[in-house]
C-alpha cells in the first residue's frame, strides 16, 4: 500500500507538469543507462520538462507508480497527465514520430532515418530537478 | 535462478490467446530478457497498454525475482 501523502504529491506533480520524467539521477547526471537514453531523446525534442530523481525514495515511489499507473520501473515519462512509457517505448515513439505528436512539437530533423548523429545546437530549457523525500 | 524462456513464452501466449511470443535471453545470464510479441489484443491499444498486457502475463516471475529486466517489442 503506497503512502497516501507521497501518492498525492506525485499526482500533483504529474498534473502540474505537462511533461514530467521520473528518472534515476538528474538530466545532467543520469545514474542509469535507461534514464540517460530517455533524457537524450527528450533533449532532442526541445521541450521543457520536469525531472524527478527517484533514487532518494525509490521503493516508496515504486509503490506509488505501481498503484496509480500500473508501472513499477523507472524511467517513466508522463505527458499531459498520462504515462507514455519507459525508455523503450519512448525511444520507439521517438523513432516513429509518435512522441513528437504526443508532445505537440515538430519531429526534429535529426530523427529522420539513417541520419548521422546531430545534436541540437540549442540546449533545451530544463527545470531544475525536483526532489521527493521518502517518508 | 535462471528464467525458463519457454515457460515465459507459454505464460504470455496463455494470457493473450491467439498471440505469438518469442523470448530471448539478451545477456546470456537468464535475467535480462527480451520478448517479441504479437497479439490480437494489442489492436487499438496504446503502446503502454500493450506493454502492460505483456508484463501482467509474466508478473509472477518479476515478483519472485526470476526476471530483473524485460524489454518488450510489440510486433504490429
Amino acid at each position: 500500500m503506497a503512502d497516501q501523502e507521497l501518492t498525492d504529491r506525485v499526482k500533483e506533480l504529474i498534473a502540474e507538469n505537462q511533461v514530467l520524467l521520473f528518472m534515476k539521477g538528474t538530466p545532467s547526471a543520469p545514474r542509469c543507462g535507461f534514464s540517460m537514453r530517455t533524457v537524450q531523446v527528450l533533449d532532442q525534442m526541445g521541450v521543457e520538462y520536469g525531472a524527478i530523481d527517484v533514487l532518494p525514495a525509490l521503493q516508496p515511489l515504486r509503490e506509488v507508480t505501481s498503484e496509480i499507473s500500473d508501472w513499477e520501473t523507472f524511467p517513466q515519462l508522463y505527458v499531459n497527465g498520462e504515462l507514455l512509457g519507459g525508455c523503450d517505448i519512448v525511444e520507439e515513439m521517438f523513432e516513429n514520430g509518435e512522441l513528437a505528436e504526443a508532445l505537440g512539437v515538430e519531429q526534429p530533423a535529426a530523427a529522420e532515418p539513417a541520419e548521422a548523429e546531430a545534436p541540437a545546437s540549442d540546449e533545451p530549457y530544463k527545470s531544475p530537478p525536483m526532489q521527493i523525500e521518502g517518508s | 535462478m535462471a528464467a525458463d524462456l519457454n515457460e515465459l513464452k507459454g505464460m504470455i501466449e496463455a494470457a493473450l490467446p491467439g498471440s505469438s511470443a518469442e523470448v530471448i535471453d539478451e545477456t546470456g545470464t537468464g535475467d535480462h530478457l527480451r520478448a517479441e510479441v504479437s497479439a490480437p489484443q494489442f489492436e487499438g491499444k496504446s503502446r503502454i497498454d500493450q506493454h502492460r498486457l505483456v508484463k501482467a502475463a509474466v508478473r509472477e516471475r518479476f515478483e519472485d525475482g526470476t526476471i530483473h529486466a524485460l524489454t518488450i517489442k510489440i510486433l504490429d
